[in-house]
Formats: structure tokens, C-alpha cells, sequence
């Protein structure tokens, strides 16, 4: 069966089950990696797949279920479900479905070239990524994963009130780490590249950035506990701003899960600060036409110059706070439903180069890794305790590596404290970004 | 789910490329799960997992499909397209079939989808009202409630033919204390391979105060002390340092690339004479309990660390070929959609000799760790970190005021070795370990256990 005719089957069954109204979220495609080991091809995969989300409105109450088994038989067991789940709710908390918008911004998904890029040169590429990282740098004596993957992933939303859209986007990514060791020390590097174009990819400065990485925190000590200037560099920042994210959307602060509530106009970071949320960013991981409900993908400021000019919204909370979505109603797979999330999140870039914010801070870390973010963040209070990496800074000069200290804090007093920016924003694999930040005065725990 | 006739068809036509090995890992799971917000159903999902894995050996090297598509056409499409990458030099055959015999490891007494949602909503209910209840302090609850019914099917060219259903069964409560700028939570997530008959071993109200009670503690405390000092863990959840700065090492997906600490190291004395620590997959009704791996093998009781030293490594059947070593029963995968590859199961440091009153008491200065959070550590160095989430000051061996927001790291290989005093009060917790053959749920344990100095990180 076409995969049209099945998402209308579902939708005519969900409507004759007694569901007033009702959508299919629809999600597939394939995936491609091959991890290389010594010179072998180590693993290989190779895999399809697909699976839809059904939600609908019964008795006023908004029932969800999902199923990746894609048959005729799995229809009446997936209606079924969300009627079991529609019931459990209340009807206050009914999602409207969406009619669609006439037009939507126009993204390209699908970089041809790409899809039309042969197994063998794949295979190839993460061979030269691997013997790059190895030749890399001397004390480089093996690696942790050294892999090279390709996608595709296809999207669809079809409801009975007119709603049908789709997208499909194409995407490849490599990443190396590598374990470098002198005596009993031993420390990893990794170097990770997402992007749509297969020709701005540079397999050997891949493989020799994630080796450098790795060497140049060789002989790293700790430092003294106190309070000391700090230049988080952008893939830290990611981290933490990735693990706060959800203080900025409308449904934790109108829950009380954030520290936001009736900010929206104030400044609450300093002047410096531009956050973006950019659903629309050329070339950006995260850009989509539309988000999870169907309204449309946006640019919008978060913080503009200090100053919180929005929360992001999905259409049930944005109502609540008497707003339009911002077009971040997003599912967490299949299996979630429409909660909020962001596309390409990002601290707007400054004006000086990341070596000017080395001299600009004179004295200081440079901190280039954050680890235990699951564990280490309490997303409610904004408070953070997190294991960190990095390298000394004598006057405005990259020095001797750090590690075995923690920095603490707490975020929201971290968006006051930003003094300056650089201009080398880096982006995460999931489409947050920041460039290196100068903050001063970071609880650091060492010794 | 699929017939042996079917499953012989695809693995023959998986060896005709000339891979050594062959395997088809097929599974139907059924989810539920009901989430609560300050007493209101806030979420209600659920639906089925439906997949299969087809994975091939040539030698050292494996190929790995996955698809939702379980026709024994496509399954035949999805073996010969990933076979197609290698060729190997001779054809070989499938051996005949050998069963898995049960050992009954996880009974079920209440399948959880015979219980009506509505009832599994008001045990949530209960909770959230028992734990508003507790103080005025408590100003959010959140309660959750899961069961998963797994049937999987693994089968290979050695002629294993293993099929388990796994039901799983799990209630979780968070509660948020609030001052005028402060929030401090707390939480609980107790569960196990087990059905419905969870609800008659827990209580949810009980469970639910003691989430509101760490959470009302840590707001009135006081920032955490930074630096090097002795830290007394507790047990529980405490042994998510063993997990996460020892166990990630012994896994010999780390191992057999020498990107442990512990690579090499069998036979060799590498933690305090005071440390046994257990691997064990056949704990009756334990959370990371089952009858059989995910590669098919039954699973067992491995003694890790014995008085100190190094007895065994945790080992799948690709890396026990790269290493030489014998496989353990310790190959698992979130779903089909992963590969399996070697992890832990219940892992638990094991009772020592002291009592908890006499920890305490031997400890001049310290931090105790009542309750600790997760954490995450790099396996080739094994440097960890975590987040304690309900910790005091221990003074002139008495336990004093709580403190907020300290975090421990270090490096496993030496907090090892600088355990001095292990507890006579061992229990396991719950968790999900996140690694790269996905998120599974493993137990974690340990008695009370005292680290004669670690990095200590806070505000204070």
C-alpha cells in the first residue's frame, strides 16, 4: 500500500472510531554508517525505517498512540490506544488541530549530490579521516571511534481538517576521537562535522584536528579552588545551553518548571546577549519548513541585546499566554507528544576574534569541555556543577591544559555575567550554538 | 512473530556471502506510560515498537540492518544489501536449532496491560497528593508510571533459538521545594522486570514523601564546600560510581580497543582489597534482569572485582572475539535498532564488614552523599563526574548541616583504590545507562562506602 493511501486509511478509521477530529504524523527514512578500526571496515549498517503517531480529539479530550508496525492489522490496536490514553485527560488540555497556513517557507531538504555519493568513497573517507587522526599528532597511538554516516529523514503530517504537509532532508556526518598517551596519562580528542555538503568536507583536517585536540591536553594538573575569569569556548557553551534550553519555552515557565515568568520585555541578561532561535537558517542542522503541528518554521529573537522578547511556544501554550506559536511545537520522536523544542538555538556571534577575548581577559581558564550534563544541571533552579577541561590563560596566551576542576554557578546569573563574544560560532550536532563567551568570576574547584 | 522456516531462509541467505556468523533479532513491545503534573494527567502515550536487526560476522568485522518491515522477503533484501560490503571465503551452514531453556528469572504475577490506565492514574494521584501534602514547601510534583511487554526473538547460525517475553514495570516521583528564590527537587524511580504487582511492593505515598523530604532539605541548605576531602557515599543510588567510573570499563566494547583503564589488567590487584563487585543479570524480578541477552545467551553472574582484584571483563560475542575471551551473558541493546554490545546488567559493589553507624563515626571531616544523581565518565581515562543531590557535612563523626549542589569527580581507577571502609547495607536503584547500543535499564548498588579523598565541587 502507498504510503498516502495508508496515513488516510488511519485517519478514516480514527474518524469512524468516533475521533471529531484526527492526524497522522508520519516519520521514516534510511541510515548509513561505517566505523573503521585499523584500516577495516569494523561495522557496517545499513537500515530503513518508518512508524507514525496518530492523535486525535474524542469527548473534547486529546488521545495519542503510536505504532512502527506499518500494516492494515496495526490500525484498530493504535485507535484503540488513544482512546485509552484520550480518556485518562482532561478536556482543558485538548490540542486544537491546525487547518495548515497557504504557503510555507521554502527549504531545500535534499542535497543530491549527496544521495547520490557511492558506498565505496564513504568507506574511503573515514580510511583517510582515520589515518589522518593517527599521523596526527605523535603521542597518537590509536583511536576511540573514528566513523562516517549518511541519512535521510522524511517527515508528513496529514489531519482531517486539511492539513498536509511533508519534508525530507538529507544530511552526513563524521566523527573521530582519539586517545592520546604519554606514560600512564592518557586523554581523548574528538572533532565531530555535520553537513549537507559532501564537498566542503575535509576527512583529514578532521582526523588531525580530533588527534591535536587529544595531545593538547596532555600534562594537564588542576588548579587551585577560587573564583577565576573564564572563556568558555563554543562546544562548552553548547553543552550548557543545550541543558537549559527549556527555561526559554512558554510551557515550563507557565508550569513554574522555570524562573521566567513575566520576564518577557525585561532584561535578563547582559546587553551583550542575543539568543536566536532560527528555524529557517541556510544550512543550519535544525531548519525545517514546519514544526510538529504544522505552523510554520521562524526566525525570531529570544534576547535581543539583554532584553527576553519571547518564550517559545507550541499552539496550546502559546494560546494560554494569549500569543501565536512561534512554530516550536516538536515531538520527541514517535512516541512523545507535541511538547515544545528548538530549531537552530543560538547565541548571536560577536564582534572580536577569539584571541582578542584571550587578551581582553588577560588572566584565566579556557575552558573547552563540559562533562556530566545530565547529572550536574537543575534545570528548575538554573544551578550547574559540571566536571570541565581545558587550558590556562597567562596574558591573553593559550598556556598549559587543565583538568580534574568543576565549575559551578548558576545560569541565569551566567546570561548577567556575559562580558564579551567572539566571532567563532560553532554549532552542535542538534543545531545549538554559541561562540566563545568572556564571563568573569566562575567558582572553579580543583584542588 | 517470525516462523523458523522464515528465519532459516534469511540467515542462509545472510551466510551465502560468506559471513562466519548470522543472527536476526526480531521484537514487538508494547508501551504505556502516563505522566502527572502537579496532580493532573499531563501526558498519556503509548503505542509498539516493531523491528528487526540482521547482523553479519566476517571475522572481526560486523554488519548491522535494521527495518520495521518483518516479511521474510524484506528481512532476505535487508541480509544480502549488508552483505554486499564484505565477501568472506567459504559458505558457511547453520547449525541445528538448540533452545533456550527458561529459568523462570523473572516471574510475572499481574500483566501490566490487564490493569485499566485509570487505575495506574490514581496511584499517580496518590503520590502527588502525598507529596503536596508533606509541606507547604512543595510547591510541583511530577509522577510518572511505565510498563513495557517486550517479546523478542533472537536467533543465529550456531543454532540458538531464543524467544522471552521481558515486562517491565516502573512509578517515578519528583518533588519541587520552593522559597522566595530558591527550587530544589528531589526524586525517586523505583521499578523492576516485573508486572503490576510493583504497586503491592512500593508504596507510592511513602515513596512520594521521601522525594518531598530531600527536596524541602536541600532548600534550606547551604552551598557545598569546594575541594579534596574524604566523601562517605551512601547505598542505593550511591553506586553509580562503581557504574559509571568502574563498569564502563570492564565493558569490553571499551576493553578490546585498549580504550580502557582496565584494559590488560586481569589478575592485577586494581581497587582496595575491601572491593567485590558483581555483575548480575539473573536477579529475581531485578530492573536489568532477564533470561537471556540480547545475542541470545543465558544471562549470569559475574563476579567483576573480587577482594581487589580483577577477575573478569563484560564481554559480547564480536568483542570477545577481538579480545579472546569468552562471552558473559552481557550483550544488550536498547531495541532493534541498535547492535548489541557488551553492558551491565544489576551491578553492585558487595557487602563489607562495617556498619553505616561506624562510617560516620570514623570520619573526622567529610561530606556525606545521601542521595546521589547521575553521571557520565570518558571509559579511556576514566574521568567521572556526578551530582549529589541530597549531601551533609560530616563533623567530628557526626552527620551535620546539608549542603546543596555538589558535584564528585575523579578518576575511577583511583577512587578504586581509595575506598577505605565498605558498609554492610547493601541495595540496588534503578537507572537508564545511556551508551552505544542505547538506553537500557540497569540497577545499580552498593552498602554505604567511604572514599578517603575526592574532588569535591561546589558553590560554598
Amino acid at each position: 500500500m502507498d504510503r498516502n493511501e495508508f496515513l488516510e486509511k488511519v485517519l478514516a478509521y480514527g474518524k469512524k472510531e468516533g475521533f471529531a477530529e484526527c492526524e497522522v504524523f508520519y516519520r521514516g527514512g534510511k541510515s548509513f554508517e561505517v566505523l573503521v578500526l585499523e584500516g577495516e571496515v569494523a561495522n557496517y549498517e545499513n537500515s530503513r525505517q518508518e512508524g507514525l503517531s496518530f492523535r486525535g480529539n474524542l469527548n473534547g479530550r486529546t488521545g495519542y498512540a503510536y505504532t512502527e508496525q506499518l500494516t492494515e492489522a496495526a490500525i484498530p490496536y493504535l485507535v484503540e490506544t488513544a482512546k485509552e490514553n484520550a480518556a485518562l485527560l482532561s478536556p482543558e488540555d485538548m490540542e486544537e488541530l491546525y487547518e495548515g497556513e497557504e504557503s510555507y517557507p521554502h527549504l531545500e531538504g535534499i542535497n543530491e549530490e549527496l544521495e547520490q555519493l557511492q558506498v565505496e568513497e564513504k568507506i574511503a573517507a573515514a580510511m583517510r579521516m582515520e589515518q589522518a587522526a593517527l599521523a596526527g599528532a605523535e603521542e597518537v597511538a590509536s583511536l576511540d571511534y573514528c566513523a562516517l554516516g549518511t541519512g535521510l529523514a522524511e517527515l508528513a503530517i496529514k489531519n482531517t481538517k486539511g492539513l498536509d504537509v511533508s519534508f525530507a532532508k538529507n544530511f552526513a556526518t563524521a566523527y573521530v576521537s582519539a586517545i592520546a598517551k604519554k606514560g600512564e596519562e592518557t586523554k581523548t580528542g574528538s572533532y565531530f562535522w555535520k553537513d549537507q555538503d559532501w564537498k566542503g568536507f575535509d576527512p583529514e583536517a578532521t582526523g588531525r584536528e580530533a588527534a591535536v585536540r587529544a595531545a593538547s591536553h596532555l600534562g594537564a594538573s588542576s588548579v587551585p579552588s577560587g573564583k577565576y575569569d573564564v572563556v568558555l569556548d563554543g562546544r562548552a557553551m553548547v553543552a550548557l545551553l543545550g541543558a537549559f534550553a527549556g527555561i526559554f519555552f512558554g510551557e515550563n515557565v507557565q508550569k513554574g518548571f522555570s524562573l521566567l515568568k513575566e520576564k518577557t520585555g525585561e532584561k535578563i541578561a547582559s546587553e551583550k546577549v542575543t539568543l536566536r532561535d532560527d528555524a529557517l537558517l541556510q544550512g543550519g542542522y535544525a531548519s525545517i519548513p514546519f514544526d510538529s503541528e504544522g505552523v510554520s518554521g521562524k526566525n525570531k529573537a529570544v534576547i535581543e541585546k539583554g532584553v527576553l522578547k519571547t518564550l517559545l511556544y507550541n499552539r496550546k501554550t502559546a494560546k494560554i499566554d494569549g500569543v501565536k506559536s512561534t512554530g516550536n511545537g516538536f515531538k520527541a520522536g514517535l512516541t512523545g507528544s507535541v511538547k515544545t523544542g528548538c530549531t537552530n538555538f543560538y547565541l548571536a556571534k560577536g564582534e572580536i576574534s577569539r584571541e582578542d577575548l584571550f587578551r581582553r581577559m588577560g588572566n584565566g581558564l579556557f575552558i573547552t569541555s563540559l562533562m556530566g550534563l545530565h547529572a550536574g544541571t537543575n534545570a528548575v533552579s538554573g544551578d550547574f556543577s559540571l566536571s570541565a577541561e581545558g587550558f590556562w590563560v597567562e596574558d591573553g596566551k593559550i598556556g598549559k591544559p587543565v583538568e580534574q576542576i568543576t565549575i559551578a554557578g548558576n545560569f541565569y546569573h551566567l546570561l548577567e555575567m556575559v562580558e564579551e563574544l567572539a566571532d567563532d560560532l560553532y554549532f552542535g550536532s542538534g543545531g545549538i550554538g554559541s561562540p566563545s563567551i568572556l564571563i568573569r568570576g566562575l567558582d572553579i574547584a580543583g584542588t | 512473530m517470525l516462523k523458523k522456516a522464515a528465519v532459516e531462509n534469511i540467515l542462509t541467505a545472510a551466510l551465502e556471502s560468506g559471513a562466519d556468523f548470522a543472527e536476526i533479532y526480531a521484537e514487538e513491545t508494547k508501551r504505556s506510560n502516563i505522566a502527572m503534573v502537579n496532580g493532573r494527567v499531563e501526558t498519556a502515550l503509548g503505542g509498539m515498537d516493531y523491528g528487526a536487526g540482521v547482523r553479519l560476522f566476517f571475522g572481526n568485522q560486523a554488519i548491522y540492518g535494521f527495518t520495521n518491515d518483518l516479511s521474510e522477503e524484506n528481512l532476505i533484501r535487508i541480509a544480502r544489501d549488508g552483505a554486499a560490503a564484505l565477501k568472506g571465503d567459504r559458505i558457511y551452514n547453520i547449525k541445528g536449532w538448540k533452545e533456550m531453556v527458561a529459568r523462570c528469572i523473572n516471574p510475572i504475577r499481574i500483566l501490566p496491560d490487564s490493569v485499566a490506565k485509570t487505575a495506574k492514574a490514581e496511584q499517580l494521584r496518590l503520590a502527588s497528593q502525598a507529596a503536596k501534602n508533606f509541606d507547604a514547601l512543595i510547591t510541583q510534583t511530577r509522577a510518572g508510571y511505565l510498563e513495557v511487554m517486550k517479546h523478542v526473538l533472537v536467533a543465529n547460525s550456531e543454532g540458538i533459538w531464543g524467544e522471552e517475553d521481558r515486562t517491565r514495570s516502573r512509578f517515578t516521583v519528583e518533588a519541587v521545594a520552593s522559597s522566595a528564590t530558591e527550587k530544589q527537587s528531589g526524586h525517586l524511580g523505583p521499578g523492576g522486570s516485573e508486572g503490576y504487582e510493583l504497586f503491592d511492593r512500593i508504596n507510592v505515598e511513602d515513596t512520594a514523601r521521601e522525594a518531598a523530604r530531600i527536596a524541602v532539605t536541600m532548600l534550606g541548605a547551604k552551598p557545598c564546600p569546594a575541594g579534596k576531602m574524604p566523601v562517605v557515599i551512601d547505598n542505593g543510588f550511591g553506586g553509580v560510581i562503581f557504574h559509571e567510573a568502574c563498569g564502563h570499563g570492564l565493558e569490553a566494547t571499551a576493553v578490546a580497543r585498549n580504550a580502557s583503564v582496565f584494559a590488560g589488567k586481569l589478575g592485577q590487584q586494581i581497587a582496595s582489597p575491601l572491593v567485590t563487585a558483581i555483575d548480575d543479570g539473573t536477579i529475581q524480578n531485578g530492573w536489568g534482569s532477564a533470561e537471556m541477552d540480547d545475542e541470545g545467551t543465558p544471562t549470569a553472574r559475574n563476579v567483576l572485582i573480587k577482594d581487589g582484584v580483577l577477575q573478569s571483563y563484560l564481554v559480547d560475542r564480536m568483542n570477545g572475539r577481538r579480545m579472546g575471551a569468552a562471552i558473559t551473558g552481557s550483550a544488550r541493546r536498547q531495541d532493534y535498532r541498535f547492535a548489541p554490545t557488551s553492558r551491565m546488567t544489576n551491578t553492585f559493589i558487595d557487602n563489607g564488614k562495617s556498619t553505616p553507624a561506624e562510617i560516620i563515626a570514623n570520619t573526622e571531616f567529610g561530606l556525606y552523599a545521601k542521595q546521589m544523581g547521575g553521571g557520565s565518565v570518558d571509559p579511556a581515562t576514566g574521568s567521572f563526574n556526578f551530582a549529589v543531590l541530597e549531601g551533609y557535612m560530616i563533623r567530628n563523626g557526626k552527620i551535620a548541616e546539608p549542603v546543596r549542589g555538589a558535584t564528585l569527580i575523579g578518576k575511577g581507577a583511583e577512587v578504586l583504590r581509595d575506598i577505605d571502609m565498605v558498609g554492610n547495607n547493601l541495595k540496588r536503584a534503578q537507572g537508564m545507562c545511556g551508551s552505544k547500543s542505547g538506553s537500557i535499564p540497569t540497577d545499580v548498588g552498593q552498602p554505604m562506602i567511604r572514599v578517603s579523598s575526592m574532588t569535591v565541587g561546589g558553590r560554598g
